[in-house]
């Protein structure tokens, strides 16, 4: 198979697996290492990129996903029908951030920092798949701490947690 | 009439008083406690006149401007006292943190607003090779759970010795607890032969309580029951 092939069938794997399939996953299947498997990867989304496709591949952590391109999410919900997705209240997305940049952190610990209450954020972060439990911490109640979620990268659009924009001090 | 509009925006006492701060156009570190502290109050204040509840955060801040200022008024007793931090410290060090976050979130909402219109395709749903491969299944009822259930407590004897070893009387497992430990069984093996369920069950009680909750579970139709043949074991089997 020459590498035109090979990207094909790869391309064909992501179609089919609608989820973002790792690396090793894919390394298996067309039998070639992991390292330039991800090689082939990069060119296979730039050749997307490169073609402005409606389709673009994009990759979470060491796993790759086809998805559509956000500059058509409009007209992609007009042809749905679909209504606009909800995006999260100022108090939910602050309450993400300092999980995002702070975790593994308890509630109680994102409460200080807020000065406010965060029960009801953290519960809507969860019932989203947003933020996860990761363990308890090890003091006297051993409160839950909480984490961010493959998820959350996805729906920023992150490629991992090193690629948050960076805090302003 | 402004603070009308911007009354419900502020998400606690820190971000009402950073926006104090931001509107006086200082910088955190240079804040006048008194100053801000009037103005805060101020805020409050409108906020009892339009008949806004409270929250006893906000209560608890302004108890917290009124301390510094206070402190500032009255002289500093001779020793310093290092164990605690200075609150006035500690309040710039927490909005300082506050507005770090705050400005992270808005930079986090800009990447929302972009990547939340992107669509994704849901995974194709083939048959799993092992799956077409299992022999025809002869459907199973609730009698035949029943006839299983007899079968297996005829086989089992429970003699009065067994309940010497517990003798001061395990406290009976919540028919919940149990549905809830036989759908973690399914969710990793998503099938289990019946006996299987009550390897570990010691007493009678036991033995009620997780065909009880089999029967739920069939109940609500999360679970399934076949046979292989007749007089086989009884399978069950997570609905997916």
């Amino acid at each position: 198979m020459d590498e035109r092939e090979v990207m094909g069938l790869i391309e064909s794997f992501l179609f089919v697996s609608g989820d973002a399939l790792p690396i090793e996953k894919i390394a298996s299947f067309i039998k070639i290492d992991v390292r330039s498997t991800r090689k082939l990867m990069d060119k296979l989304i730039d050749v997307f990129n490169f073609e402005r496709r409606g389709l673009q591949i994009i990759k979470i952590n060491d796993s790759y996903q086809l998805a559509t391109r956000p500059e058509y999410g409009e007209k992609i919900e007009e042809f749905l029908g679909a209504e606009e997705k909800q995006t999260l209240s100022q108090a939910v997305l602050e309450t993400l951030s300092i999980i995002a940049y702070r975790q593994p952190i308890t509630r109680m610990d994102i409460e200080l920092i807020r000065g406010v209450k965060c029960e009801y954020a953290i519960s809507v972060l969860m019932d989203r798949e947003l933020i996860k439990e990761v363990g308890r911490m090890d003091t006297p109640g051993r409160p839950i701490l909480y984490g961010t979620t493959d998820i959350f990268l996805k729906s920023f659009g992150l490629r991992s947690l090193e690629e948050l924009p960076s805090l302003e001090e | 009439m402004d603070y009308h509009i911007k009354l419900d925006l502020f998400e606690g006492p820190l971000d009402l008083l950073l926006h104090l701060i931001t509107k006086a156009k200082i910088k955190i570190q240079d804040v006048s406690i008194t100053e801000i502290t009037e103005q805060y109050l101020d805020y409050l204040n409108r906020m009892k006149e339009f008949d806004i509840e409270i929250a006893s955060e906000f209560l608890v801040m302004a108890a917290t401007l009124l301390y510094i200022k206070s402190r500032a008024l009255l002289p500093k007793p001779k020793v310093e006292e290092k164990e605690e931090e200075d609150p006035e410290e500690e309040l710039i060090r927490r909005l300082t943190e506050y507005k770090k976050y705050k400005e992270a979130s808005e930079k986090l909402r800009a990447r929302e607003n972009i990547y939340s219109s992107i669509y994704y395709k849901l995974p194709e749903e083939l048959i799993n090779k092992e799956e077409k491969l299992l022999p025809p299944i002869i459907e199973g009822n609730v009698q035949d759970l029943v006839t299983a259930f007899i079968n297996l407590m005829s086989q089992r004897k429970f003699s009065k010795e067994e309940i010497k070893v517990y003798p001061i009387g395990k406290r009976p497992v919540s028919l919940s607890r149990r549905i809830h430990k036989i759908k973690r069984i399914l969710s990793t093996t998503s099938e289990c032969n019946f006996s299987d369920f009550f390897d570990r069950d010691y007493g009678r009680s036991d033995v009620v309580i997780t065909f009880l909750a089999l029967l739920e579970l069939l109940k609500n139709n999360q679970i399934h029951i076949y046979q292989q043949g007749q007089f086989e074991e009884i399978i069950i089997r997570r609905v997916t």
